[in-house]
């Protein structure tokens, strides 16, 4: 048995996938935190001048689908973890079928509308 | 005819063995393996007892999903069918895999009544509403087969997790007003294999063939134990 077993998916059903892309998005924030807290370190210069390099990085056009990505990820794990908090309060247990078509789609909603915006910030 | 592919394990290697069956109508994938059993290969093993649906015994992978053999019907299938033994169990044989370790965390929660009146030479009758049958009664119609376990993502990860059959049995009893061994459970369920460790991926729910729900009972569960912690912090 072994952490793969988080990632069966072949005739389960869509809770699978909802807790697979939890997980997975799960590892990308943290992984995304780690990275966040290394570039502030770089305030450490005095001068600025190298966060000033590495946020020219990041903001750029090139950048923005990893930004996109990133607020995917972002997005549906703090929807969908809502979702499964209401549940292990044992609260609309019995709909957690429409409740997660519900969620999905407030989160894929959510996540378009924030794109649109980044979209419009860096000028597109 | 319907093609029959079984994943098999001689105790050393395991390897995918295919049969041809003439399926016919009403035909379960039990009937179809012991079909196999009698005319291809004797050797072939898999559980087997009630063939009803009630005692649990066949669940196995069936086209991916974990079900009773006895409760499917070949043609429902197409003219593929799929048979691996359960996931997240040890292998003993084709499709029969450990179950003792399954039945020892079963055991584990102390699944009947407790109570501090139990006195056998003066038997008491214990009365209960329809409301209060109505609180467990879903959970009692679990039949220890496995699929819950076998689909469980904590279970893959973690083999001494108590799993969501053993946490709906210790439900059942803590919601059942007779019993009075609640504190008892809460401390067993607690502990570091017990419902913190669920994920809720609730694909244990989606699995089982007697709709017993147990996520819900995990979840529920849970609450009743946070509340058992809290009141016993406070003194209550």
């Amino acid at each position: 048995m072994s952490v793969s077993g988080w990632f069966r998916f072949k005739g389960r059903s869509i809770f699978s996938w909802s807790f697979m892309f939890q997980r997975i998005t799960g590892v990308v924030l943290l992984i995304y935190l780690i990275a966040h807290l290394t570039y502030l370190s770089s305030l450490f210069d005095r001068t600025g001048a190298t966060y000033e390099g590495m946020i020219a990085i990041t903001v750029s056009k090139q950048f923005l689908v990893f930004d996109i990505l990133l607020v995917l990820c972002g997005v549906f794990h703090g929807i969908n973890g809502f979702r499964i908090i209401l549940h292990e309060f044992g609260i609309a247990y019995e709909y957690r079928k429409p409740l997660l078509a519900i969620f999905t789609v407030i989160a894929v909603a959510v996540w378009l509308y924030a794109s649109y915006v980044m979209y419009s910030l860096t000028g597109g | 005819m319907v093609e029959f592919k079984i994943r098999r394990y001689d105790g050393e290697k395991s390897y995918w063995q295919s049969f041809e069956i003439p399926a016919k109508r009403g035909m379960t994938v039990l009937e179809a393996l012991y079909y196999i059993k009698e005319n291809y290969d004797s050797s072939l093993a898999f559980r087997a007892s009630c063939r009803m649906g009630v005692c649990g015994s066949c669940a196995m992978k069936i086209n991916d999903k974990p079900r009773l053999a006895c409760e499917t019907q070949v043609l429902m299938l197409g003219n593929a069918v799929k048979v691996e033994p359960l996931d997240n169990f040890r292998v003993i044989k084709d499709l029969i895999t450990e179950f003792e370790g399954f039945f020892e965390k079963h055991k584990a929660v102390k699944p009947y009544l407790i109570r501090k009146d139990d006195v056998y030479a003066e038997p008491k009758e214990l009365l209960q509403t329809p409301e209060e049958l109505n609180e467990y009664y879903i959970f009692t119609l679990c039949i220890k087969c496995g699929a819950c376990y076998s689909v469980c993502p904590a279970a893959a990860t973690l083999d001494d997790y108590l799993g969501p059959a053993a946490m709906a049995a210790a439900y059942r009893f803590c919601a059942d007003s007779r019993d009075e061994g609640q504190r008892e459970r809460y401390r067993i369920v607690s502990s570091s294999n017990g419902v913190w460790r669920c994920h809720l991926a609730m694909e244990c729910s989606e699995v089982c063939p007697k709709n017993v729900e147990p996520a819900k009972a995990v979840q529920l569960l849970r609450r009743k134990t946070a509340f058992s912690i809290l009141k016993s912090l406070l003194g209550w």
